[in-house]
């Protein structure tokens, strides 16, 4: 046991007052997020969240959702796409490209193969992947694909979920 | 992280606060049974939601909590003689009953009706399980009182105690449903602590220090799942469940008893921590009630006479470097409620959570605070009572099981999560 002579070199440094002396500063910067919808009513609710203000996040959507893009249920990423909100078609290995943080928003099983997708790009990534699968419908699939490579699920899920997670995140 | 403005809405228990209002929906525990023993015990001096209160119990067996200050001049009733039907204050001998009615004022007349018009505030007290229980809320919208297996069980399946802990409520809460940190910073203890060690999956915990995490929503809160590699093709799944605003449980391991954490604010830099343990289908054995005794599991080691921990932040916690040298603790401090709670009060009493730098992994610590924030808003602007109110969400458990890897916890563990009479615990 070690003897502390002073009250700033003791665990009473935890009062109110004595909080006030940590030092303020920028920890670390903010994290690159990336926020992916994985079907057209996960597209609808990511389109509502990215109207907040965010400062590293981006938005994306599978194209594999999209009959022109078909997704890799073996996880092969070389021809899947994503696109922009706008519209802009973008490839998964760009939108990845140094990311700290992927989300993958699902509200049904026919997201499964564009799960497996992206959720094995992250996993070759190290990127910490987080899946969020919104509602109560039917999403075993999903839920099951996304598990392997998702750090993080919330199942039954909201948008205010995503909210919470982003901010949270500080994305 | 959270903007200041919500971290204050989340820590702020006092009376109006939106916070403190939602507290008001529950039954919450005031204090353990034993505090008062007999009739005409000793009354006892209460801080909840930052009132300061005064608990009794009469004559004839009766609980009261009540403003602890006379009416007539402010004199704490801690002071006072607990006898025939009432408390009375020694200074000048108002008297009052557990309902914190008046019963007599000395210094009026023979036929005074003065004392029928004096009137503490005071809030019902019940005696379920170990536990006295106190609604402090509306009394026309007093909910059904508290079904938690923990004080349904018989006197014998269960044990409760109490500790202080000098750090505001959330985030001794947000301990309790933080189940990542255990291969860590109770590591030491998996293979030593009589209450924990032996059980087949402490191999599961020490050999996964990267658990995945899946969260969905209960009716009264959430289910946490920490999913740990087990052998091949299979995990292993801890579950804790959150009942709304602060009620845990820890994920049984082997035959131990089941333990969990209620969590109370005293005020918005202080809380109580009940801790228990029980058993659903047997007796406590005398060696495992003792060992709960003497503050080992989840309980503490406090001074004689008080639920003030022995080890505390007046004497670093008792900190050991040797031990944690040698990773026999991983801290350096004993015992795993300490560890936690040493850890929780060295932040400060509250938080700045405007600073912090949450990973996903951090997601049940998130989703909770979205869902109080919600359900306090919801109360204030709708008068939506919360999840949690209804016994019926209390009757949950926590679990630990090992699932082929295709298996849902969400899906293959709804039974075990909930409360079935003359069942075991879901564990291995």
């Amino acid at each position: 046991m070690s003897a502390s002579s002073l009250l700033s070199s003791s665990a009473r440094a935890t009062t109110a007052a004595e909080s006030r002396f940590r030092i303020d500063y920028p920890l670390a910067p903010a994290r690159a997020v990336r926020v992916v919808a994985l079907d057209p009513a996960a597209e609808a609710m990511v389109r509502l969240v990215a109207e907040l203000p965010w400062d590293s996040a981006r938005f994306l959507v599978a194209a594999g959702t999209q009959p022109a893009g078909e997704g890799d249920a073996d996880g092969d990423e070389s021809d899947f796409s994503v696109r922009k909100l706008d519209g802009s078609a973008t490839s998964l290995a760009l939108e990845l490209f140094d990311v700290d943080v992927a989300v993958m928003v699902a509200t049904t099983d026919s997201a499964a193969a564009a799960a497996a997708t992206i959720g094995a790009a992250c996993s070759k990534r190290a990127i910490m992947t987080a899946g969020i699968v919104i509602g109560n419908g039917q999403t075993q699939a999903t839920v099951s694909v996304l598990r392997p490579f998702a750090r993080v699920l919330m199942v039954s899920a909201d948008e205010s979920d995503l909210i919470a997670l982003l901010t949270a995140v500080r994305a | 992280m959270l903007r200041q403005e919500i971290n204050e809405l989340l820590t702020q228990t006092g009376p109006g606060a939106p916070m403190g209002e939602l507290f008001r929906q529950y039954w919450l525990p005031a204090l353990l049974a034993e505090e008062l023993p007999s009739n005409d015990s000793e009354p006892v001096r209460v801080k909840l939601l930052s009132e300061r209160l005064i608990a009794v119990r009469d004559s004839e067996g009766r609980y009261g909590l009540m403003d602890e200050f006379c009416a007539h001049r402010g004199v704490s009733l801690w002071f006072g003689r607990n006898e025939a039907g009432g408390i009375r204050c020694p200074y000048h001998g108002w008297k009052y009953d557990v309902t914190g009615q008046c019963l007599e004022v000395p210094s009026e007349g023979k036929n005074s009706t003065f004392c029928a018009n004096v009137k503490l505030r005071s809030y019902p007290l019940v005696k379920i399980g170990d536990i006295l229980w106190t609604y402090m809320g509306d009394p026309e919208k007093t909910p059904p009182l508290p079904e938690y297996e923990w004080v349904r069980v018989p006197e014998d399946q269960t044990f409760t105690s109490k500790r202080l802990q000098e750090s505001n409520w959330l985030q001794a809460l947000e301990g309790g449903i933080d189940s990542s940190h255990v291969s860590w910073l109770h590591s030491g203890a998996l293979d030593s602590d009589p209450l924990f060690k032996g059980a087949k999956a402490n191999k599961y915990n020490l050999g996964d220090l990267k658990p995945f995490f899946e969260v969905t929503d209960s009716d009264g809160g959430l289910f946490i799942g920490a999913r740990r590699n087990a052998e091949e093709g299979q995990y292993y799944w801890r579950i804790t469940p959150w009942v709304m605003p602060s009620f845990t449980m820890v994920p049984p391991r082997g035959d131990h008893p089941v333990h969990g954490h209620f969590w109370i604010p005293i005020d918005d830099e202080n809380c109580w921590v009940f801790t228990f343990d029980y058993l659903p289908v047997r007796p406590l054995t005398a060696v495992e009630r003792q060992a709960m005794i003497d503050g080992h599991g989840v309980h503490s080691e406090n001074i004689p006479g008080t639920y003030l921990p022995v080890r505390n932040k007046g004497n670093d916690y008792l900190m050991d470097r040797d031990a944690q040298r040698r990773g026999i603790t991983y801290s350096g401090v004993t015992g795993i409620a300490l560890q936690d709670s040493s850890l929780q009060e060295s932040m400060g009493p509250i938080v700045d959570r405007s600073k912090e730098r949450l990973v996903p992994t951090d997601s049940g610590i998130i989703k909770a605070r979205a869902k109080l924030r919600k359900a306090a808003l919801a109360l204030r602007d709708e008068g939506i009572v919360p999840p949690g109110v209804d016994p019926a969400h209390h009757r949950v458990r926590s679990a630990a099981v090992v699932l082929p890897a295709e298996e849902s916890f969400i899906d293959s563990l709804s039974e075990e999560m909930t409360v079935r009479p003359g069942v075991a615990q879901a564990s291995v």
